[in-house]
């Protein structure tokens, strides 16, 4: 049986998609998915979120202070058993969306070899950042993040580790030297 | 080996459980309540499936969400603060490992 | 990579509790030095020996045992640490050191890495934890943790630079 951990809250989202700036258009891929995540916060849940949040713990202390400038966090993440579950046109439904004058990519990666690709992206108003988008995809995990507003990159690095759940199957073990 | 990496072997060597572990084993297999007396953490029910407890997470949540008050407002922030930082989590992750295959790639 | 099928009798030789007591001490300790916090590093560790229980029927071999508690006490260690989504939750002064043998070099030292290992990030916390307590090599620990070798290799380079610099800056290090 699949495990879709739905997080979103219900009483809220209907209130809260008018601050998301690009549609995900992902919903085929909960499906298939084992594991998924969804949260979409903006308004006064994120800032009752902000609220209870530990300013002495250093974690919670960075969020605290990333939030304090926006208006929105969205949040689709879905973990496959199989490869092969999201294609390029998921990929291209979300870049196409992301395009100039609104939105400028800053950086992307791409491995063939790993079939990994990872694109960062703002939205700029003039000279100021009003939105982030993040995409990336493995080739059994598919993640997009839209911040709607002004977010500290640098900081909102440092949080994160970088691997996805590892799975656990009964395999065979190399024999160790 | 250069010292560093001896002392994190030394540091990081295996350590025995406590003297009860087996013991709260056994008696989680034979779905005996574990010994209330094993320390500040205690279980007050025999550990469900990790299924069950996301299901019973969710069913709290919705209970939680139908109430009304003081208590339902506290429980709704909580749960918000865990989604926030979750998303947050989950973005700074991805950013991390973008930052360090671009690390890798300009060595 | 080889496959081992056990005869029948050596099947029955998959013994639950001399598997548990052969590899208690791996699956606790991949679970206290990764979250730090001794209870509930026992409580992850039993659920470990749980689902080994459970699933002993698929386990091929010891070898294999001993592979799969090493996974699933790597998964469920960093399962516990997202969900409580915050570093330590005591001051690590406070944390209570589990009871070790007399180790060589300088427990003081010792004692800090700990801590220290504890406030790294997910990723490189477990790589340092898969290379110095189970002496892994950069490749079976990619394969553990299912991430590149690159990213397993930089982990390990970038995570010694960091305590080098971090033992330097408090007056401790190579004498």
């Amino acid at each position: 049986m699949k495990l879709a951990r739905a997080l979103t809250l219900a009483a809220a989202a209907s209130a809260v998609l008018f601050a998301q700036q690009f549609k995900f258009n992902l919903d085929h891929l909960a499906a298939k998915a084992s594991d998924t995540v969804d949260v979409s916060l903006s308004g006064p849940l994120l800032q009752l979120g902000a609220r209870f949040l530990d300013s002495h713990d250093p974690d919670e202390a960075k969020v605290k202070k990333m939030i304090a400038g926006i208006e929105g966090i969205y949040v689709r993440h879905f973990e496959f058993k199989q490869e092969g579950a999201w294609t390029a046109g998921d990929l291209e439904g979300v870049r196409s969306q992301l395009k100039a004058p609104d939105w400028q990519r800053i950086v992307g990666w791409k491995s063939a070899e790993d079939g990994e690709t990872a694109e960062v992206y703002l939205r700029l108003e003039g000279s100021k950042m009003t939105g982030v988008a993040i995409l990336a995809a493995q080739p059994k995990a598919f993640t997009v993040v839209n911040i709607a507003g002004p977010v500290d990159l640098d900081a909102l690095s440092q949080l994160g580790g970088h691997f996805g759940v590892p799975k656990v199957k009964p395999d065979t073990p190399k024999q160790k030297k | 080996m250069d010292w560093l990496e001896q002392e994190l072997k030394s540091a990081l060597a295996r350590k025995e459980p406590p003297p009860e572990f087996a013991e709260g084993v056994a008696k989680a297999l034979d779905g005996v309540l574990p010994d209330a007396a094993s320390g500040p953490r205690r279980n007050l029910v025999a550990w469900p499936s990790r299924t069950a407890r996301r299901w019973l997470a969710a069913a709290a949540a919705i209970l939680l969400m139908v109430g009304g008050g003081a208590g339902y407002r506290w429980h709704q922030g909580v749960e918000a603060k865990r989604q926030v930082m979750l998303a947050f989590h989950i973005a700074g992750g991805r950013l991390n490992h973008l930052r360090t295959h671009l690390k890798e790639v300009s060595q | 990579m080889t496959a081992t099928v056990l005869e029948p009798s050596a099947q029955a030789a998959l013994d639950f509790a001399g598997l548990m007591k052969q590899h208690q001490a791996m699956v606790f300790s991949v679970a206290y030095h990764y979250l730090h916090d001794r209870e509930v590093a026992r409580e992850v560790a039993q659920e470990v020996f749980l689902g080994l229980h459970r699933n002993l029927a698929a386990i091929q071999s010891p070898a294999h045992a001993g592979f799969w508690l090493r996974k699933v006490a790597v998964q469920r260690s960093i399962d516990e640490g997202r969900r409580r989504l915050r570093r330590p939750q005591v001051p690590l002064e406070d944390v209570a050191e589990p009871a070790v043998e007399a180790a060589p070099g300088d427990p003081l030292l010792g004692e800090t890495l700990r801590k220290l290992i504890a406030t790294l990030a997910e990723a490189p916390r477990m790589v340092m934890i898969l290379r110095y307590q189970e002496d892994l090599d950069p490749m079976e620990i990619s394969e553990v943790l299912e991430i590149p070798l690159a990213t397993v290799k930089s982990h390990l380079q970038r995570s010694l630079a960091l305590l080098r610099e971090k033992l330097a800056r408090r007056g401790l290090g190579e004498r």
